[in-house]
């Protein structure tokens, strides 16, 4: 149905109010958030079609050419110990560590909004169990916690992003929780309940859309404490498991080359650090814009 | 005004008590406050019952009671014969179809992310009620029955002012055609002047569709404009209850009286104004004896110890006060 | 008071409690220590009797048991490469790690809050920018990148200091600027969005309406309000400062308790990962439960409202 030219509104003094994506718009994306969007659409380029670019397999051993120099005609970004394309390995690594970070961030987000839900609907004990457990995940620092799991269960590609999935949920859930109380108290939840709405109406329908925006904001500040969280794990020789690679497991074995080839570190480096920063400075803000009572 | 007796009451509220409890710190014991300390009351169908009283006096809580929101600590409530389901449980939702409730503040009571013909709509999706089409075309019929037009149907609450809201909240509740509707301050939160548009709107749906209504305010006025039945609150009870001229020509709890004596029409004469001395009602330190009395211009010795019963002095006029009780009565006389 | 103190002991042991019962089920449910530790080719009775040394062949809820007790009575069992008490072998790496520790946390308060705090009073100046954006490039920037650039510029490229190893002071000035930069990073942003926000409460409007000096205003009402927030923050550092080995230490090949957890890890030594385990907790409970004092102590409404997200 359009909006055709309607009379305007008699029974009121009160004017309209600004549309909230009005303000949105109104404003112009400052530099730094123009460069991060950029940065980041480039990433998931490469991500998504990277490989098929990529002018050598990622683990092609050529050790004729060990240490090649970066910026030749062979070897855009050199090669490595093995004589490994290094721009090929990144490619391969920035598919990786996204993947992991991006469903990580998935998994996190939606485990810790259901179970702020599940706390906000049924109250009680089931309440009380989500508040001990975020509380007991937000006391522990995480990396440690990782380390002890990913050890001792041993380290496939699945388990390492579903242990990823785990960080931050307390954070969603503690959000999801909050505002399900809110809207459950005096809000529109209430009123929708009244009107004889089941409960998955009423979440999935209702709460969940108006609580997005928060959650995605949230989840533009986990993001990148995940990459970081998964390149330091894969750095340490526990993450992501050779023969494939990351961001921080390129690092992590450049190391040995530090003074002889700091290219092969210093590409993955680089990368991990723009990408982190851009999705910070872009979380920030969105957060700005979104929702400022976010901290 | 004789309908009482003519059939059973839609609505039977007997003896309903609610407590809640307020956490005062961390660590304390969760202090205990008496929001609905004994009510009953009966709400004939077609008829509207007016609950009146300052803020704190438990005439919302009594609205949430009678609504099924929320389960009584003691007590019970009737809807149609037959007590109201458990909170939550299917029965319970399937009988929201005929039980509505007009919010205080309708922005609030409205998704502000969806169009409000896809709100109005939500509750003939719930109930299942007709087919795709009949629901868009009642939808129309609905908008143009609380006053908006079908233009309206693709604007967001928040483009709206803030008596078109409640027009939606109104329709929504409508959509089902319940037998009940309960309004909680439906106006308090609207301008002035706005005000009265929705109170005709009210009355004049009342009398179209034949509804039951609660209709709760601390406004005396709008009260006694649309109630047929009048109760009036203090501190968790019903002190007075009786039709709505009688109650307002005459009063006879001190409370009513001074309530009605703050809040005169253009025909009254003003008589000595009598006003309300002391502290305003506090529900979590309720006085022994008469909840009234240390605010009561007649208070007697009785007052402070014995909480006074409510009692039919008239037909259909019940109150509860020392003041009229034969024995006082004599008493005094003596 | 008294009560508070004792609602933050029974949540400072259920903490602990469930950190044991955590490690405990992870490290029994993650295969068998046997296999792990045992060459592939030992022979079965080797391997049965070492089963049976470790108490490995109970039921599960026996062993659980056996381990409650035994860390009550300070027995945390021994390592299972040489033998030797896991308590001891964490020990002794303790102070090598206390020694990086303790000078990064002070060089994170002494540049992270006089930052922040600088920043809020003259925000949007050319320093306020300047502290921003270290602050940003403090969170973004990983521990191990910050690392191996410093190595990078001032070992290889300058030949100034060290790259790894324990050997004097001078190979502990990279790893501690290392752990200083970031954490005072994260410590100036928390402490100026606390300033800021106090700076912007009605009382302190107030207190500069009615004449008081400026300075005044901020030493008397601002700084100690946005303390609050600020020790929260420092109470986490002070918590995580053994994660925040991990990384460092294996970087610099320091050895302290993080490189020591790196290793234990890889090697699935499971006493000495649990006695880890079993410190970070404590170190994190005694950071909060001192965190908790101390806002008693800058704010006594704390002592009575609940504390905590929600309602």
């Amino acid at each position: 149905m359009t909006q055709p030219t309607d009379k305007a509104v008699t029974d009121s003094a009160e004017g309209l109010m600004p549309l909230a994506h009005d303000r949105l718009n109104a404003q112009p994306f400052p530099l730094s958030v123009s460069v991060a969007i950029f940065w980041l659409s480039f990433m998931c380029f490469v991500a998504v079609v990277g490989p098929s670019l990529m002018p050598y397999a990622f683990t092609a051993i050529d050790l004729k050419a060990r240490l090649s120099l970066p910026f030749t005609s062979l070897h855009w970004l050199g090669t490595d110990e093995l004589g490994r394309d290094v721009f090929s390995r990144l490619v391969i690594s920035i598919r990786i560590s996204l993947l992991v970070s991006f469903v990580a961030t998935i998994i996190s987000a939606t485990f810790g909004t259901l179970l702020g839900f599940l706390a906000a609907h049924y109250r009680g004990w089931v309440e009380q169990t989500v508040l001990i457990l975020a509380d007991f995940q937000a006391s522990i620092p995480f990396l440690i916690f990782a380390l002890a799991v990913l050890a001792f269960f041993g380290n496939t590609l699945t388990l390492f992003i579903l242990l990823m999935g785990i960080y931050g949920w307390e954070r969603y859930a503690r959000i999801a929780r909050g505002l399900a109380i809110a809207a459950n108290s005096q809000g529109y939840a209430a009123a929708v309940r009244q009107l004889g709405a089941s409960p998955i109406r009423i979440y999935l329908g209702h709460i969940l859309p108006n609580t997005a925006s928060t959650l995605i904001v949230s989840m533009t500040l986990v993001f990148p404490e995940i990459i970081l969280l998964e390149s330091g794990l894969s750095f340490l020789g526990l993450g992501v498991q050779p023969p494939m690679t990351s961001l921080g497991n390129m690092v992590g074995y450049g190391r040995e080359y530090l003074t002889r080839a700091p290219w092969i570190l210093l590409a993955p480096a680089t990368t991990i650090v723009l990408t982190t920063l851009s999705v910070s400075i872009l979380g920030d803000w969105l957060r700005d814009r979104l929702d400022p009572t976010l901290k | 005004m004789d309908f009482e007796q003519a059939s059973p009451a839609l609505l039977a509220v007997e003896h309903v008590r609610k407590r809640y409890f307020a956490r005062a710190g961390f660590l304390s014991a969760p202090k205990p406050v008496d929001a609905v300390v004994d009510v009953s009351f009966t709400v004939a169908r077609g008829k509207t019952l007016g609950i009146v009283g300052e803020s704190g006096c438990g005439k919302s809580t009594t609205g949430r009671l009678a609504l099924g929101l929320e389960a009584p600590d003691g007590g019970s409530v009737y809807f149609d014969g037959v007590p109201l389901p458990k909170y939550g449980s299917p029965a319970w939702r399937a009988i929201r179809r005929r039980i509505q409730l007009v919010f205080q503040d309708p922005l609030a009571a409205l998704d502000r992310r969806l169009p409000i013909a896809a709100q109005i709509r939500e509750s003939l999706d719930i109930h299942a009620i007709g087919d795709t089409k009949g629901r868009d075309q009642r939808v129309l019929a609905l908008l143009t029955s609380v006053g908006l037009t079908k233009h309206h149907a693709s604007r967001y609450p928040h483009e709206l002012s803030g008596g078109q809201r409640q027009r939606v909240v109104i329709a929504r509740a409508l959509a089902t055609e319940p037998d009940l509707l309960v309004c909680d301050e439906p106006v308090a939160a609207l301008d002035v002047s706005i005000q009265a548009q929705v109170v005709n709107l009210l009355m004049d749906l009342q009398t179209d569709l034949g509804l039951a209504m609660i209709f709760i305010s601390h406004d005396l006025k709008v009260v006694r404009q649309v109630s047929h039945r009048v109760a009036v609150m203090y501190l968790g009870v019903i002190v007075e209850e009786a039709d709505s001229d009688h109650i307002f020509k005459h009063p006879r709890h001190p409370y009513t009286q001074a309530l009605v004596a703050s809040s005169p029409t253009p025909r009254q004469k003003i008589k000595t104004p009598m006003l309300l001395t002391g502290e305003p009602p506090d529900p979590a330190a309720r006085p022994a004896g008469c909840p009234f009395h240390p605010r009561c211009p007649k208070v007697m010795e009785v007052c402070r110890s014995v909480p006074p019963l409510a009692r039919e002095i008239s037909p259909h006029h019940h109150l509860a006060c020392h003041l009229s009780e034969p024995v006082t009565l004599e008493a005094m006389a003596s | 008071m008294i009560r508070f103190i004792i609602s933050r002991v029974v949540r400072a042991a259920l903490t602990i409690f469930f950190v044991m019962t955590f490690s405990f089920i992870v490290l029994r449910l993650s295969g068998d220590p046997a296999l792990i530790i045992m060459s592939p080719d030992a022979p079965p009775e080797a391997i049965i009797a070492f089963r049976k040394a470790w108490g490995l062949d109970d039921p599960i809820w026996l062993q659980y048991f056996h381990y409650f007790g035994a860390v009550l009575q300070g027995e945390l069992g021994r390592s299972m490469r040489d033998g030797r008490s896991a308590l001891v072998i964490v020990g002794e790496r303790i102070p090598a790690t206390l020694l990086l520790m303790v000078p990064a946390l002070m060089l994170k308060v002494g540049i992270g809050i006089p930052a922040g705090v600088y920043a809020a009073l003259h925000r949007n100046s050319r320093i306020d920018r300047l502290v921003m954006s270290f602050a940003v490039f403090g969170f973004t920037v990983p521990s191990f990148v910050l690392a191996l650039v410093l190595v990078l510029v001032f070992s290889v490229g300058l030949g100034w200091l060290p790259t790894s190893g324990a050997d004097s002071w001078r190979h502990a000035i990279l790893p501690v600027i290392t752990l200083g930069i970031g954490g005072a990073a994260v410590l100036a942003r928390f402490t100026r969005s606390a300033m800021l926000e106090i700076l912007g409460q009605p009382y302190i409007r107030t207190a500069s309406a009615k004449g008081l000096k400026w300075s005044a205003v901020v030493r008397g009402h601002a700084l100690p309000n946005a303390a609050i927030p600020t020790i929260t923050v420092l109470g986490f550092m002070v918590g995580s400062l053994l994660a925040g080995a991990v990384v460092v230490e294996s970087v610099f090949a320091w050895p302290g308790v993080g490189r020591l957890l790196v290793v234990c890890v890889s090697n699935r030594d499971l006493s000495v990962v649990q006695v880890i385990l079993l410190l970070v907790a404590s170190t994190m409970v005694c950071a909060n439960f001192l965190v908790d004092l101390a806002y008693g102590l800058f704010d006594p409404r704390i002592r009575q409202a609940p504390r905590g997200a929600g309602q």
